[in-house]
């Protein structure tokens, strides 16, 4: 018979609803524990945990966003595979994100944001989460309840990242209408490994145009900021490399920070005369959270491949070996924690938990879930009397279904309905929250194979580098044709994924001696002798 | 490289290298300073990388935010010479700098 600490935690979905008892199985093995069958690497204690962390020099990132059971894209040969990590880096999954980049190029890139969440800048924006939550909160308690997670936790973290990064408003309903149809990080059904960043590329698109525009014509604002930062030694990004740090902080902080909420609300509904603590004195709220994140935050792991001969603790760790660093079992690890299952609102140091991770790649947008969470948690208690979960949805207490998503990353409830009562003197909104409506068109127009403008619907437009998204042109045999005679190989790469949402003429100005003048003009007068679709 | 001279806590001192455009703070850490928590990770919202600059550095370094100000009001163990670590960047003109890593809050 197969022990609880020999089950395959990647794949084993029985352990999703309560990784807690798996990990301190895996724990009973040791704070280090290499698993048998796989060889991975379990590291269940903090003081352990922390010390993979800080070793950015034994440990690379690289496989953080795929985990440790995935297969390496290349044979680990030596005792430092960092070269062979680096040449094969983009065919990590998400290798090339911020959370996985090693040394320079992480520190460098990490940089460009070090002043997106800095408090001022976080009050700036506290208005705009203040106002969104409490239109969000207000309608929920009008209607009696609310599902949590989909219908209020998503759209309001996007909201307010979107809100943060300056992304103008008429573009923020195409951002959660890519997320909700992704699937979460570290899904567990692997079909969707491929597939993950999925949300990511149609969002970059917009980014695209935004840092192009950005750079063209700086204005006062975050986004003209953010494309026009320089690395610390003074030199200039790339801009694609920009493009890839703002739709990275999308997809990282959007499903943790939601995950956040309904993980906190979960406490709030169950832990016996808690809400009416915090709604009496809601400046324990910041408290709480930090208990909140210790015992259940949304990220239960990450991952680290050991590129240097190493060691942890006693063990030698050959360059190659998977590491699976468990952030949740830390943050209940006996000999760090006093009485770690317990939720203590006043517990000491609460806030050095490794929920966020620490060292080089702890979570940068830290600040702002803290923030946005603290936020709307204030709006709840403000306008309610009790939050209770939905009985006829969830269960009686003591006996909840509660569905945790599927992911060996993500820490969070798939849906959480909640029953709210009224505060006394509650006015409900005269109008229903006055969210952009989803315009017509949906995802497909984002990779350009359905077209915006009503009059690109009704008439048929000829081709143009200017006007016709690449998508719509490779998914064209006869276009796709013209331009792999111009650009060979053009349709098949790889990085084309991020431009399906763009003109050639807008990819020309990321890649100007690629795609000259000259050849897209050549480009336009085959294409003009098409027919149009 | 820029040098720089950490004391710790316990009052020992010692010289590290640190590669030019990384922040004291990521030099320290990096180094393998258990003491400097960065809780934040070097994005100004915590004050858990609180140094002591030497005096005599003290006009190298760059003018504090109004942030780094608030966030460090709120140490019990600011003096004239604290800064967030986080918010100096290293290149060759501050070489030699010297910083004490603050006692803890």
């Amino acid at each position: 018979m197969t022990t609880l600490a020999e089950r395959d935690y990647f794949s084993d979905h029985s352990i999703l609803r309560d990784p807690y008892a798996y990990f301190e199985a895996v724990r009973e093995q040791g704070p280090i524990y290499r698993n048998p069958d796989s060889g991975i690497i379990f590291v269940t204690g903090f003081d352990e945990v922390l010390s993979v962390l800080k070793n950015t020099e034994d440990f690379s990132s690289a496989i953080a966003p795929s985990g440790p059971a995935a297969p390496l894209p290349f044979t680990p040969e030596g005792s430092d595979i960092t070269p062979q990590i680096e040449a094969h880096r983009t065919e990590f999954i998400g290798g090339d994100l911020l959370v996985s980049l090693d040394d320079k190029p992480h520190t460098f890139s990490r940089a460009l944001l070090g002043r997106l969440f800095i408090p001022s800048r976080l009050k700036a924006s506290e208005q705009f989460i203040a106002d969104y939550s409490d239109a969000l909160v207000k309608e929920a308690v009008a209607n009696g309840g609310c599902e949590l997670v989909k219908g209020i936790a998503t759209p309001f973290v996007t909201m307010v990242i979107a809100d943060l990064l300056g992304v103008p408003d008429g573009d923020r309903q195409y951002f959660m209408e890519a997320i909700e149809a992704g699937p979460p990080p570290g899904s567990l059904n692997s079909d969707d490994l491929i597939a993950q960043n999925q949300p990511l590329v149609i969002m970059g698109t917009y980014f695209v145009q935004y840092v192009a525009d950005r750079r063209e014509t700086p204005r006062d604002d975050i986004l003209s900021e953010l494309s026009n930062a320089k690395y610390p030694d003074g030199s200039t990004p790339d801009a694609l490399e920009i493009v890839r740090l703002t739709t990275f902080l999308f997809g990282a902080g959007q499903d943790t920070s939601a995950k956040l909420l309904g993980n906190a609300m979960r406490f709030i509904v169950d832990q016996p005369g808690l809400q009416d603590q915090l709604r009496a004195d809601p400046s324990l709220i910041p408290a709480f959270l930090e208990e909140v994140l210790r015992l259940e935050g949304s990220t239960k792991m990450t991952a680290r491949i050991a590129r240097r001969d190493t060691h942890l603790g006693d063990m030698a760790i050959p360059a190659g070996t998977t590491v699976m660093v468990a952030l949740a079992a830390a943050n209940r690890d006996p000999r760090r924690w006093t009485d770690p299952e317990a939720f203590l609102l006043d517990r000491p140091k609460a806030k050095e938990h490794l929920a966020f991770g620490r060292g080089a790649h702890v979570c940068v947008g830290a600040p702002l879930a803290r923030a946005e969470v603290r936020v709307i948690l204030e709006k709840f208690f403000e306008h309610t009397a009790h939050i209770d979960l939905d009985e006829t949805k969830h269960g009686r207490p003591g006996e909840r279904t509660l569905e945790y998503e599927p992911s060996f990353i993500i820490r969070g409830l798939g849906e959480m309905h909640l029953k709210l009562t009224p505060a006394e003197g509650f006015v409900a909104p005269a109008k229903p929250v006055a969210a952009e409506a989803p315009r017509k068109g949906g995802l497909k127009s984002l990779f350009g194979f359905g077209k915006k403008a009503a009059t690109a619907d009704d008439v048929p437009q000829p081709y143009s580098t200017a006007t016709t998204k690449i998508g719509a042109l490779i998914a064209d045999p006869a276009a796709t044709a013209i331009l792999d005679r111009h650009f060979p190989g053009v349709s098949t790469d790889p990085r084309i994924g991020m431009g399906k949402g763009m003109t050639l003429r807008t990819v020309q100005k990321f890649a100007p001696e690629l795609f000259t003048t000259e050849a897209l003009d050549a480009v336009d007068a085959e294409l003009a002798q098409l027919p149009a679709r | 490289m820029p040098e720089l001279i950490v004391t710790t806590r316990e009052g020992d001192s010692r010289p590290i290298e640190a590669a030019s455009g990384v922040s004291v703070m990521e030099a320290i850490r990096d180094a393998g300073f258990d003491e400097l928590l960065a809780l934040c990770g070097g994005v100004c919202s915590c004050a858990t990388c609180h140094v002591h600059v030497d005096p005599s550095c003290a006009a190298l370094l760059p003018a504090m935010s109004a942030d780094e100000d608030d966030l460090l009001a709120s140490s019990r163990h600011r003096d004239a010479t604290s800064r967030l670590s986080c918010q100096i960047r290293l290149d060759q003109s501050l070489s030699g700098l010297r910083v004490t890593i603050a006692e803890e809050d």
